[in-house]
């Protein structure tokens, strides 16, 4: 029965008018950006968030969260329409979607890939209902080497993402972890590596960051690699997919529900994990693999109900336990804590509004995608067409404005132009971004943790392999590692990447 | 014997990371290390500065080894001219106000394309100054300066 009351009192936060009104905003612009190539939800995020500030964090955080499984459906879009993958988890529609829309079937594909995700973020929704309560309450009990230990699982599974080496992935993390203790050390008062420059002194803002990696990083690599791309747009007729499509996508749309909530809730998962497996699984699945590639429904299917399953089941980590499992949701936790919300197993007892408000937008906002999302298509369609020159100065001109905005500060805008220089520069050296937000945020959380562990074994290292939760984490983790160097697999993922 | 790099992009960033964890454990060196038990405010950085300095002298080496693709940079262009945008934006806004440092971030940036056309800049211009000061000045009220102030 709690579980009933949890979602009255989300319902009663999300069926206000302005906490609508921004879950729809969110879900919009996720959807817009999601079709336009080259913005993603990470940089989106990353530049609304000083704009949020004005409105309740729960508000400010339906619509964050908004943008980010809308991204998936816009994606969706463009892979189907245009053969150009709006976001990167929406690459693997691009291979059986676009064959659909070729012959003439794009309707078709369109309306299954917004089933299935609906379908999927239903799931998704009852499965955060479920498993949240459980994984709170049990992190309730952890100590501080459970923790640590935790976050050091966090850490090596966002390796898993990264597609460039190994040796980078983790190098990035530690990059961010040192970014992150920039500034007054709170235990002694001594402030690390400002460099005597007093804005420093506080540490480093978390939207500085992002703005400069993603923000300004990401445009500066689009337009050194624009090319040209022609925009073939197909008209779109009849909707309804037959009889005989449901009959072949409807399994396809339950196994990638399943292995996207799975993958989603995993370290290093979400959206673009588990959009990759759920094709692979699917063509591994079917009878005759070779219509793959060539207009197999399944192939829409499964990917999609994937990811929008992944996105959706990502934030449980991020909610109940305050870790995030892949870069939007270090994001989403950056935003929680400049709101002045503490992350962690107790947001849900203090804060059940904002916890059960959040979770029950998410499935408001699926619905609300799946009514106007079809309707829209045609706008979507056009927004394409617009030159990629026309919308850079555009985010440069929000990533300006809204770090000055922070504090109306010179030199943030000056540490963000350094991010991005930097950003720019280790992206051509395939060192993603991802990994060293994560690292950023975690970073001085880890060092609290880790603090407060070795005092309490007074000095002991060994704790850490004592505490039995403590050592599964870490268990997991070095797997995790493992199975990252060993070739065989290190192959597979890459076939998979191709694909 | 000539030591060639095979891999620019392993060995340039272990190179860079390298950097990062000498810098990092040399700004570290004044802080007080402590022990297990008490940990300083210096023990957590320079085991990070140390881990990095392992990593980015394995990949670097690494970058020797192994083979692996170039690094491909068209143009400078675009680096160049979207920092410079952030930048003249930065030292402009105070003295000259919104309008102003808004016109130097758009020019600017739209010079990192290579399809810079004057025409759809001057209107590109003017719809983004007008949203600025539209949403973010009047709607939501930032303490931003439109114009310069005596």
């Amino acid at each position: 029965m709690e579980i009933f009351n949890n979602m009255i009192l989300g319902f009663s936060v999300v069926l206000t008018p302005g906490n609508l009104f921004y879950c729809l905003f969110g879900a919009l612009i996720g959807t817009l950006i999601g079709v336009l190539p080259g913005v993603g939800p990470a940089a989106t995020i990353a530049l609304l968030l000083p704009f949020t500030f004005s409105v309740p964090p729960v508000t400010a955080l339906i619509m964050l969260a908004g943008i980010y499984y809308g991204s998936q459906y816009g994606g969706s879009t463009t892979s189907v329409l245009v053969n150009i993958p709006g976001e990167s988890s929406s690459v693997v529609t691009c291979l059986d979607g676009y064959a659909m829309a070729r012959q003439g079937r794009a309707g078709p594909a369109l309306a299954i890939a917004a089933m299935g995700s609906f379908f999927a973020g239903c799931v998704a929704t009852v499965i955060i209902c479920l498993l949240a309560p459980t994984l709170a309450e049990l992190a309730l009990k952890f100590g501080p080497a459970e923790y640590f230990s935790m976050m050091v699982l966090g850490l090596v599974g966002a390796t898993m993402l990264a597609h460039g080496s190994l040796l980078k992935a983790i190098a990035m993390i530690l990059f961010g972890l040192v970014l992150g203790l920039v500034g007054t050390d709170v235990n002694s008062g001594t402030r690390r590596f400002t460099f005597g420059l007093s804005p420093l002194f506080d540490g480093i803002d978390f939207v500085i960051v992002v703005m400069g990696l993603f923000g300004l990083a990401e445009i500066i690599s689009s337009l050194d690699h624009m090319e040209k791309k022609e925009i073939v747009t197909k008209k779109v007729s009849g909707l309804m997919p037959t009889r005989a499509d449901l009959k072949a996508s409807w399994k396809a749309i339950i196994r990638g529900t399943v292995l996207g909530s799975v993958l989603g809730i995993l370290p290093g998962g979400g959206a673009l994990l588990s959009s990759f497996a759920s094709y692979a699984l699917e063509k591994r699945l079917a009878d005759d693999p070779s219509r793959f590639g060539n207009g197999a429904i399944e192939g829409v299917a499964g990917p999609e109900s994937a990811n929008n399953a992944g996105a959706q089941t990502s934030f449980i980590p991020m909610l109940t336990l305050g870790i995030p499992t892949n870069g939007v949701m270090a994001l989403m936790l950056g935003a929680m804590m400049i709101h002045g919300i503490a992350p962690g197993p107790r947001v849900m007892i203090e804060k059940p509004e904002l916890f059960w408000g959040l979770i029950v937008s998410m499935w408001v906002g699926n619905l609300m995608l799946v009514i106007l999302n079809l309707p829209l298509i045609g706008i979507w369609i056009r927004l394409l067409t617009v030159p990629y020159r026309f919308l850079y100065p555009a985010i440069v001109m929000f990533c300006c404005i809204g770090v000055y905005s922070l504090n109306s500060s010179i030199f943030d805008l000056v540490m963000a132009t350094g991010f991005g220089v930097v950003g720019y520069i280790l992206l051509k050296l395939d060192c993603e971004p991802a990994p060293l937000v994560l690292g950023f945020i975690l970073g001085p959380m880890m060092e609290v943790y880790f603090r407060r562990a070795m005092v309490l074994s007074r000095g002991d290292f060994s704790v850490f392999f004592t505490e039995p939760i403590s050592l599964v984490m870490l268990l997991a983790a070095a797997i995790l590692l493992l199975m990252n160097i060993a070739p065989t697999i290190r192959r597979k993922r890459e076939e998979v990447f191709q694909e | 014997m000539q030591i060639k790099i095979r891999n620019g992009k392993d060995f340039y960033a272990g190179l860079f990371f390298f950097f990062v964890g000498l810098v990092t454990v040399f700004e570290a060196r004044d802080y007080s290390v402590g022990t297990a038990r008490s940990m300083g405010p210096g023990y957590f950085p320079i085991l990070l500065g140390y881990l990095l300095l392992m990593i980015g002298a394995g990949a670097a080496v690494r970058g020797l080894w192994l083979k692996g693709e170039k690094i491909r940079i068209a143009s400078l262009r675009p680096l160049l001219m979207v920092s410079g945008a952030v930048l003249s934006f930065a030292f402009l806004l105070k003295p000259c106000g919104l309008i102003l440092a808004l016109l130097a971030l758009v020019f600017v940036s739209c010079l990192g394309s290579r399809e810079f056309r004057l025409r759809d800049t001057v209107i590109l211009y003017f719809a983004l100054t007008t949203i600025a000061t539209g949403l973010f000045v009047y709607a939501l009220g930032l303490p931003l300066p439109l114009f310069w102030s005596n």
